[in-house]
């Protein structure tokens, strides 16, 4: 079973979850157009391509944080919309948690990503039930925490179940926070995009981590 | 003069507001830098950018962030954590993005210090709320006006305005600019319409006067170079403010 994930395994996390973002980029930006200005998809696509494109040319990272900082930094920089700085938070405070380490155990990655949720929180100012990433993101970590103690591969799949039933949950609520917020009563009836990205992050780990 | 930062999405939106903002301003500008859209045409903002346009206007001034919405809110406030020199004073401010452009532009051009420009751009929208109507009681961030009626002991004069436009933006920004430069503490007020007095040193103030042409304004003002500036405001005024 695994014990901890290396450099190697975060690398190929953030490989899947731009796969999956770019196998979904329509669908994402599908769900946006319904409730927001329809970038969503394309954004993701191009920000994680870019911080792909990076890591291929760069020096491999001998450390999480260096890792992390150049995935956060490249997001900023490539996104474009609201997730540049909202995920580019979430990889910055995680890498800056990890540390100068080159692999994660299971608390060390949980402290890590309830790090990178703290900043989505300082950095949105959502709070849960407004629609949004973090719909996805909260339940994910709790899920994540909940079933450490039955190992890695455990929690990250339970991490990914709780993401998609936050994202699932996001279809009857109001948007609070955002463009879709500008809906009103008229954003409910549409999943959100940022929680549906989300939880391809959590699908990618869980795939990654079994 | 402190530095002024446009956050947008879109690199055409801010520059026609900043455009806008600097036919107000004759003379000395204040810096501004400009971080707009997400490089290669994409609609967004970057945090990068913002920082290198932060740092490119920054002096012991300070820099005020004028930001358009959604991402450009979230890319400000990250930025701020990439600014390498923590003593840099940098404000965001919630001013609306066309009218708090072009109050505060105007306002920091007359060397005004950061929380002054910032509290003029933040109620920049008094002039458009006055015009058009709206409760006064329920705008938030007017700057309050009066502060000197006029005394027995200060200057005033009674002035009827000639010039086509009256009391809007130009006019209002040059009784602003002589007013912020002289010693004296000055109010305006309307005399046709009763409003005001409002601060002399504010163009977003006197504007919301709605002083148009043929209303009578009384100028009011206290200390040293009270009489000076009755003058200089008098002068304006006859002469139309140029546009005649």
């Amino acid at each position: 079973m695994t014990a901890s994930v290396s450099l190697a395994d975060l690398t190929a996390w953030l490989g899947a979850f731009r796969d999956l973002v770019t196998e979904n980029r329509d669908y994402l930006t599908e769900l946006d157009s319904a409730i927001g200005d329809a970038d969503h998809g394309a954004n993701m696509a191009r920000g994680m391509g870019a911080v792909l494109d990076k890591l291929g040319q760069a020096e491999p990272a001998v450390t999480v944080d260096e890792l992390f900082k150049g995935v956060g930094m490249t997001l900023v920089s490539s996104v474009g919309g609201a997730s540049g700085p909202l995920y580019g938070t979430f990889f910055l405070r995680f890498g800056v948690a990890a540390g100068a380490v080159s692999e994660l155990d299971g608390p060390a990655l949980s402290s890590a990503l309830a790090a990178g949720l703290g900043g989505v929180i300082a950095r949105g100012k959502a709070e849960a039930g407004d629609k949004t990433m973090l719909d996805a993101l909260a339940p994910a970590l709790e899920a994540f925490d909940d079933a450490l103690a039955d190992g890695l591969p455990a929690a990250a799949a339970a991490a990914a179940s709780a993401a998609a039933a936050g994202r699932d949950a996001t279809l009857d609520l109001v948007a609070r926070k955002g463009r879709a917020s500008y809906l009103g009563e008229r954003s409910a009836g549409h999943l959100d995009p940022g929680a549906t990205s989300t939880a391809y992050l959590f699908e990618a780990l869980a795939g990654v981590v079994a | 003069m402190i530095g002024i930062v446009v956050v947008s999405h879109s690199p055409a939106l801010a520059e026609a507001a900043v455009e806008l903002a600097l036919q107000m301003v004759p003379g000395d500008r204040p810096p501004i830098a400009i971080a707009a859209g997400a490089g290669d045409g994409v609609i967004g903002t970057d945090a990068t950018r913002v920082a290198a346009a932060i740092e490119e206007v920054a002096s012991p001034d300070g820099v005020l962030v004028f930001m358009d919405l959604g991402s450009a809110l979230m890319s400000t406030e990250l930025a701020l954590e990439f600014v390498a020199d923590p003593d840099l004073r940098v404000k965001l401010t919630s001013a609306p993005f066309v009218e708090g452009l072009l109050a505060g532009i105007v306002r920091a051009s007359g060397g005004a210090s950061l929380d002054e420009v910032e509290e003029e751009a933040r109620g920049a929208l008094a002039a458009k709320s006055a015009q058009l109507g709206d409760d006064p009681a329920a705008d938030p961030g007017v700057p309050s006006g009066p502060s000197v009626p006029g005394t027995a002991a200060g200057l005033r004069v009674d002035l009827e305005l000639a010039n086509p436009s009256g009391l809007h933006a130009r006019p209002a920004s040059l009784i602003a600019a002589a007013a912020m430069a002289a010693d004296a503490k000055t109010t305006v007020e309307n005399l046709r319409t009763g409003s005001g007095p409002v601060r002399a040193d504010s163009s977003i103030a006197l504007m919301s006067l709605g002083a148009r042409t043929g209303d009578s304004i009384r100028v009011s003002s206290t200390g040293p170079g009270a009489a000076v500036l009755l003058d200089k405001i008098s002068a304006l005024v006859a002469d139309g403010f140029g546009e005649l």
